[in-house]
This record gives structure tokens, sequence and C-alpha cells, in this order.
């Protein structure tokens, strides 16, 4: 059987980690890594992914490398930097794929929705949700 | 003389019964002689009962007559030839006394066996004496008298000490229990008569006397005292206690004699007690008084063969005033031990004989007195004096076995006996391995009524840290031997355990106030404060940059710890060991940073520290522990993260080796977990966005238009507005109205404004946003790039700034309709989640 692959896009390795060493034990699961979004677009553009996890924040990575408009300051695009990630990924994301973003929705569903319009798998993590639950909603299938 | 020939009839002859002789009556004495030595000789060898009574009535009338001991001499001749020994003897001892010479060898002897038989040792040592003279001068043999005489001068020293107490009664006992606790409380008249009372029942009863003492020397009778003291001392010469107290009160009285007195009682102690150091010390000092500097030197010099350095420098000046002194003149006084003409046991006479033979000290001396002292135990089994006396023999002989034992066998004689315990408690405090024994002793010899035991028990008290026992101890000595042994000891004691107790209750007192303030200081903190959200809706200013920290926090604390500590405490309580370590590893690293990270406890902690920090800033309190009902349970997560760091590291470390901490690590990561979930990061956000939610309204803006072009004395632009329910933005109100002031004052110049508003949603982030567009028909040309390159410090500067801070944007757009030339478009997050 062919292992799902899942990417996951974040300035460190505390989620990749975490789904390595805590979640994804006996599991068909082959997990990527990109710390940034042109990483993340050239994993994209080489190869398939069956999902994607990408976290919000991005106060590690270096201001050249965050995308977005430099107009919005690079605080706010660092504290945004996954809605970026998201946007800029968004083009090569193929329909199926699952997404989801380390942001809970539950006070913004509008919000989400609007997001979904672009990227169809995309979910939103709750707080509440544990490394377990997370894994299994990326391995399983939109 | 006659006398030889009649010796016979002296011894033989009965005192025959008294008969009127007729010539009794005669002035003349040597007449009355001569009568009655007619009568006799008329009477023949063997005369009669009516002769020999009328020659003793002549001859006693002949003796009151005249008391020359020529004539006394020869009347007592016809007394022995008239058979009346004693009154021959009487006028032997008469005429003896004007001149022994004149007396015969046999008259001496029978004068000395004659004062023998009435136990006069003086009396009979001297007429020995006389004796071995009158023998010498008539070179008759008389070496047996010498021995004879040493003999005598035992049984007169012997005499000399005071028969025992048997000891007391139990009435007597409760007597002086009473007496003393009465002193001890001050009531001296109540306390008299309860030693008044003991010594009715038991006139010996040393403690009693020792009371009394005691008692009149509070009482300022110094006679009282020293006459109770006497006696105690007579009845008990070796008791150390009655020494110091006799020398202290002697010591107190103004004449010169009695301070001699009172030196010699107090080398008594000494000699009796060289373990008490004190006693060489105060000897000294007494006789450097006193003015005699060799004396006091030479007990200097034996009190510091054992000092300690301390000691050393207490003495030093003693020793220096010594030094420069000259030598007086010693003195040496001796006072005579008062007699005492009690008749003795058996077993107390053998006692007397040990306690001279004790007294003399050497060693040929000490062996008699313990086989005296032996006969007297086998004599009288009950005499516990005997055993005791004994046991101060081997004491000063350093057989300590032998003198537990005899203090044992005292102990069974009479266990009344204070002075018997405090032996043996300091026999036993030789072996530092019976402490326990002794202080039982210490204890025994108190309940005895021992004043001395008292300090003992008081010392042991203070060396043990119990210091209200020993301070109620020193208090009942002093109270109960003012002038005592270690009386000066005992102040000083209670100085110092007085000085330590307020000291104490000082340090108590202070420790109580100081914890009752950090209590009260704990509740006011707890009480009091502001809610994040009550200091944002006093400080909605501050509510971007909160937004900042807090996002932070749900970032780091609510999402990421959330995300693990649930399912990694289920793999640490239920995993494999090699899970378990390799789980616990990664929570460690995460929770509590590693290589390149601070982790989550420390990044959630700075956040909330920052917070702080910035309600601090505006002289807010924030209260998030107690008060704020979601911080209070992120703040508990994070502290159950901190106390899960040394088991989870165990576990880290050892994999399975102690499973308990793997089931406490789960138990706080579990813990932890529900917290965070109960810190809803988004009622969070919600109270940011309610602190920050502004009304949009377009008249209102007109309205600030209006003002500020008054202000500026302007002509106000005509102001087209286009748009309605518009909803809430996110920006503070202060923010709000000088941007718009900034943005107003800048289109001044213009003759018309055009004001619309529209809600959009950012491709992007997905965010609602309110768009306002500011057209104006100001010739002027503007470009975005100028606008965000402005200064913050005026105008459209300042506006960029207030954009940039509440998450909005600027631009400038082409002329939205015809008639204007430009649009200035400013962009800003619509409040969903408020």
């Amino acid at each position: 059987m062919t292992p799902r692959v899942v990417l996951v896009v974040e300035d460190g390795t505390e989620y990749v980690d975490a789904f390595r060493r805590l979640a994804a034990e006996g599991s068909e699961v082959e997990l990527l890594h990109a710390p940034d979004a042109a990483s993340a677009r050239q994993i994209l553009s080489g190869r398939r992914v069956d999902a994607i996890f990408l976290d919000v924040v991005f106060d590690r990575t270096p201001p050249e490398k965050l995308a977005g408009d430099r107009a919005r300051g690079n605080d706010y695009l660092a504290q945004n930097q996954g809605f970026y990630v998201l946007a800029d990924l968004a083009p090569l994301i193929a329909s199926g794929v699952r997404v989801l973003l380390a942001h809970d929705f539950a006070s913004h569903p509008a919000r989400l929705a609007a997001l979904q319009e672009r990227v169809q798998g995309l979910e939103g993590v709750a707080e509440s949700a544990g490394i377990n639950q997370v894994m299994g909603r990326l391995l399983s299938r939109v | 003389m006659i006398l030889a020939s009649l010796f016979c009839a002296l011894l033989a002859a009965a005192p025959p019964d008294e008969a009127p002789v007729s010539g009794d009556c005669s002035a003349d004495p040597a007449a009355l002689v001569a009568e009655a030595a007619a009568l006799l000789a008329a009477s023949g060898p063997e005369p009669s009962a009516e002769a020999l009574s009328a020659a003793r009535r002549l001859i006693r009338s002949a003796r009151r007559a005249d008391a020359s001991p020529d004539l006394a001499l020869e009347a007592a001749d016809l007394a022995f030839a008239a058979g009346d020994p004693e009154e021959g003897g009487d006028l032997l001892a008469a005429a003896a006394d004007a001149g022994p010479a004149r007396l015969s060898p046999a008259e001496l002897l029978l004068l000395g066996r004659r004062a023998v038989e009435r136990r006069r040792w003086r009396e009979a040592i001297a007429r020995y004496r006389e004796l071995a003279k009158s023998l010498a001068a008539r070179e008759q043999a008389a070496d047996w008298i010498p021995r004879r005489v040493r003999e005598l001068e035992l049984e007169e020293e012997a005499e000399a000490i005071a028969v025992p107490s048997s000891g007391p009664s139990v009435e007597a006992r409760l007597a002086l229990a009473d007496g003393k606790r009465a002193l001890a409380a001050g009531r001296l008249r109540e306390a008299r008569e309860g030693l008044r009372t003991a010594l009715q029942l038991e006139p010996s009863y040393v403690e009693a006397l020792l009371a009394l003492a005691a008692l009149e020397a509070r009482a300022g009778r110094s006679g009282a005292a020293l006459k109770a003291c006497r006696e105690a001392l007579a009845i008990e010469p070796e008791r150390v206690e009655t020494l110091t107290l006799l020398a202290n009160l002697l010591w107190a009285e103004p004449d010169r004699v009695a301070k001699e007195e009172s030196l010699v009682m107090l080398d008594r102690a000494v000699l009796l007690r060289p373990d008490l150091r004190s006693l060489l010390r105060l000897s000294a000092n007494r006789w450097a008084e006193y003015g005699d500097a060799s004396k006091a030197q030479e007990r200097l010099d034996r009190y510091l063969t054992r000092a300690t350095a301390k000691e050393r420098d207490d003495t030093a000046a003693l020793r220096e005033a010594l030094l420069r002194r000259t030598k007086a003149p010693e003195t040496s006084p001796t006072p005579a031990a008062p007699p005492f003409d009690e008749p003795a046991s058996a077993a107390i006479d053998l006692w007397r004989k040990a306690q001279v033979y004790a007294a003399r000290g050497d060693a040929a001396s000490l062996a008699a007195a313990l086989a005296l002292l032996d006969e007297a135990e086998r004599l009288d089994p009950a005499f516990a004096q005997a055993p005791a006396l004994a046991a101060a023999i081997h004491e000063r002989r350093s057989e300590w076995k032998d003198a537990e034992e005899a203090l044992h066998r005292a102990v069974r004689a009479d266990p009344t006996r204070s002075t018997t315990y405090e032996t043996l408690a300091r026999v036993l405090e030789r072996d530092p391995a019976r402490a326990g024994e002794a202080a039982a002793a210490w204890i025994q010899a108190e309940q005895a009524g021992s004043t001395e035991a008292l300090f003992h028990l008081a010392s042991s008290a203070e060396r043990a840290g119990r210091d209200a026992d020993a301070l109620g101890l020193y208090r009942r000595y002093r109270d109960e031997a003012p002038a005592g042994l270690n009386a000066a000891d005992a102040d000083a004691a209670i100085q110092r355990l007085d000085r330590r107790r307020s000291i104490g209750v000082l340090i108590v007192a202070l420790a109580f106030g100081l914890l009752l303030c950090g209590v009260a200081v704990a509740l006011y903190r707890a009480k009091t404060g502001l809610t994040f959200e009550e200091w944002l809706s006093e400080n909605p200013g501050r509510a971007p940059e909160a937004r900042r920290i807090v996002g932070r926090l749900r970032h780091e604390a609510l999402k990421h710890g959330g995300l693990l500590l649930a399912d990694g405490a289920d793999r640490i309580e239920t995993g494999e060991a090699a899970t378990r370590q390799a789980t616990a590893e990664l929570l460690v690293a995460r929770l509590y940073g590693g290589e390149g990270s601070r982790g989550l406890v420390a990044e959630a902690e700075d956040a909330l520290t920052a917070l702080s920090a910035l309600a601090r800033a505006d002289g807010a309190r924030l209260n998030l522990r107690h008060l704020d009902p979601v911080f209070s349970s992120l703040l508990r997560g994070v502290r159950g993260l901190r106390r899960a760091r040394r088991s989870l590291g165990r576990v880290a470390r050892s994999g399975s080796s102690q499973p308990i901490h793997a089931r406490l690590a789960a138990r706080l990561l579990r813990s932890a977990a529900q917290s965070f979930q109960l810190a809803s990061g988004a009622e969070i956000e919600r109270s940011v966005d309610r602190a920050l939610a502004l009304p949009v309204r377009l008249d209102a803006l007109r309205a600030l238009l209006a003002r500020i072009a008054v202000e500026s004395d302007r002509t106000v632009p005509t102001l087209e507005t286009t748009g309605e329910d518009l909803p809430t933005v996110r920006i503070c109100a202060s923010d709000w109205e000088t941007l718009w002031r900034n943005l107003f004052g800048n289109a001044l110049s213009a003759g018309r404004l055009a004001l619309s508003a529209a809600k959009r949603r950012d491709a992007v982030t997905g965010e609602a946003r309110l768009t306002i567009v500011l057209a104006d028909d100001i010739p002027r040309a503007l470009t975005a790039d100028e606008v965000r390159a402005r200064t913050p410090d005026r105008g459209l500067g300042v506006v960029v700034e207030i954009l940039r801070r509440n998450e909005g944007t600027i631009d400038v757009i082409a002329a939205p309709a015809a008639g204007f030339t430009k649009g200035i478009r400013i962009e800003l997050p619509i409040v969903e989640s408020a």
C-alpha cells in the first residue's frame, strides 16, 4: 500500500517531530517538512502530496522569506504567515488533498468558508485537538 | 597517806545511806577532819555503816568551810575511807585542779578512769597526761599512756559529731514541701510556719534547716539564718550545700571573724568537692578580698590548672591584682565544733569514729574508717550514714564501683536522704554512657528535697534545649537557695534565659506579624486587581499590543501545548518503555526547552509577564491568577506543567524503571491539558475584540470634520457619504479619532470630499474588513509609497502608524468618481467574534 504523504509546513520542527514520534507509528505515512512557502511550493511542484498541515505563526522565519505584501509589515506577516502560504500554495493543491491550518475557526466560520472557496479540502484545527486526532484527519481522505 | 589502804574499801563498799553525825556542826575544818579520822580509827578495820555515814558528814562540812587543796586531799582520803568514792573523787579532782603534782599516780589513774566513765574525754586525756608525767618523774613505765590518750582523743572528736537524722517522716517532708512552695512564692510567713512544723516533727531535718536558713536570709534575719545553717552543718558536716550557704551567710556579716570562718567553710567545701571549680574561684576571690594574697593566689593557681581560655581571661584582672599585692600575714582561724552531748548507739559511735578517721585523710585512716563503717553497717543495716560515708571514702580513693555500691546500700537503708542521691548522681555522671541513670538520680534527689539537684536538673534542661523547664527550675533553685552553692550561676542563667525568651517571643511575634502581613497582602492581592478584560476596557489603547502577546500565548500554550499534552500523557502512562521514554523526551524538549528553543512553559510565562508589565505601565495591576476567569485556568495549566517537570524528566531519563513517575507525569499533563482547554483562546480573543470594537458612524465622522475645520479656522468641505449598516471595526476610539483628525486635517484644503465604506473579505486571510475611501478634489498628486514613507509624527504618517498597529492598511487610489482627483483608501478588520 502506498503510504500517505503529508507535508508539514512550519518554521520549526515541532509539529513534524510530534507527528513522527507520537502519531505516525504504525501508520503508512510519509512526512515531509517545509520551513517556508517557497520550500512548500517546491515540494508540491515536484511530487504527490496527500495532505498538508500548515502552521500559522512563522515568527522564526527570516523576514525575507515571508510570503505576502510587505506593506502589511513583517510582524503581521509572521503572525499570519500560514494564510499567506496557503494562498501561495492554493494553485498547486490538487483536489482531494486534505489541508489542515493550525487555526481555530470556531469563532469565525465565515472566514473558513471564504478560504474554502479557494482550497476545498481546507479545515481548521481546534485548540483542543490532540495530535492523534490531527493525524487521523490528515490521513483520512477528503 | 591512808588512801592506799582504803582503796579496797572504796571499791568494795556500797554507798551506805547517810546517817546523822553528832559533831558535824563544828566550824573548824581541820577539827572536823580530825574528828572524822578519829571516828573511823575508833571503828576499827571495818567501820560500821553509822560510823562511815557520820565520817562523811564531817568531811563534807569541813569541805564547805575550807576549799584548800591540802584539806581537800586529806578529806578525799577520809571520803574514800568513809565509803563515798564520788565525794572522794570530787575532792581529788579539786586537789588536782589546784596542783596535779600533789596527787599520786594511783589517784591520777583513778581520776582518769572516772572521767572516762563519765565520757568527759578532755578531762580524761588531761589526767592520763598528768599520770604520764608523774610516772616519768618516778621513772616508772608509762609507754602505754600515749596510746590511751590517742584513743581518748578519737573518742572526743567522735563525740563532737552530731547524731545523724534517721530520715524525716512523711509529715515532715510534706510540711517542708509546703514551706518551700510558700518560700518560692514569696509568702515568707507561711513558709516559716511550714518549715517550723517540719522541724518540730524532725529537729534534725537538714533540708528543712537549710530552707529555713534561706528563708531567714531572705527576710534579712542573718542571725536566725546562721543559727539554722550551723544546726544543719552539725547534723551533716560534709554537706557542701550547707558549707557554702554558711560561707555565704558569714561572708555577708560585717565582722572579720565571721569572714574568717566563712573562708574556712569555703575551703572545706573545696576539699569535699574538688570537681566544683567555681568554688575554687570563689575562694580565690574572697581570700583576695579578705586581704590574704598568698592564699588567694594558691587557690587561683589551682583553679587555673584546668581553666579554659575564657576562664583565664575572666580571671586575668584578679591574677594581676594578686601579683601586685605584697604577701599578707596568713590567718587560719579554726572555729571549734559545738559540743554535742547526746548518747549514741554502737553503730553511731563507730560512724563517728569513722568520720574522724575520714577527716584525717591518710590511707591508713581511710582504711580504718572503712573497717569501722563495715562494722557499723553490720550492727545497724538501716543506718544509712554508714554506707554514705563509706561511699565518700571510696570516692576519695577513686573506687567508683565501690562508691556506687555503697550509695545504693545507703539508698536502700534510707530512701529519703537527698544527699545520697546527689552523690550517686555525681558518681554516675562520670560515665557518659550512664547519663540516663544520673539524670534519674538527680530527679530522685530533687524529689527528696535537694536544692542542688534543682540546679543540676535546670542545667540539664537548658542543655537539652528545654528553656521553659530550665527557667522554672532555676527560679525554684534561686527561691529555695538564694545563698546556695550555685546561686550566682542560677541568677545568670535566669537572666540569660529570660533574655533568650524575650528574644524568642519577639521573634515569634515578629514572625507572626510578618505572617499576618503576608497573609493580608496575599489576601489583598488575591482579591484586588483587574481581569484582562477589565484592564483592556479601561485601557483600550493597549489592546493591539495585548492582542499580539495573547496571540503568541495562544499559539504556544493552547495550540502547541494542547496538541501534545493529552496524547502524550496517554503514551507515557500506557506505552511501552521505549515509547514512554521517547514521548517524555519529546515533551521535555517541547515544554521546557532544548536546543534553540526556550520551551512552551517559558514562552507562556514570558507572555504573561509581558501582559502584566503592559498593565503596570498604565498603573493597573492584573490579577489573572485569582480573578480572571480565563487566564486563571491558563496559569493553572502552566503551573501543572512546571510541577510535571521532575517526574517527566525522570521518565525521559529512565524509561520504565519507576512507573510511579510516569503515572504522576501523565496525571499532571492531563490536568494541564484540561486547564488549557478551559482557558479558551477564543474567549481571550473575544476579550480583546470587545475592548477594541468600535461601531463606525458616518454622521460622527461628519461632525468631526466640521469640528476640525472650525479648530483650524477653515471652511468645512462638502462631504458626501455613501454606505449604511457599517460594521464594527477593531480599533480603539482614540486611535480612530486621531486617524480621522489627520485624514481630515490633510484634506481641509479640498472643496469637496466623498466618504464611502464597504465590507469585503481579505482574499488571503479570509478576514472580514471594512474599506473606507476618502476622495478629495485636491489637485496635488499622491502615491501609496509616498504615504507609507511619511514619518509617523504628523499627518498621514500618523495615519499609517495607527493603521499598522491596528492591522489596517492604507492605499492611494485613483479618483473614484468624477470631480475628484484621488482617493485614500483605508482598511480595518471587522470584529466578527465579539
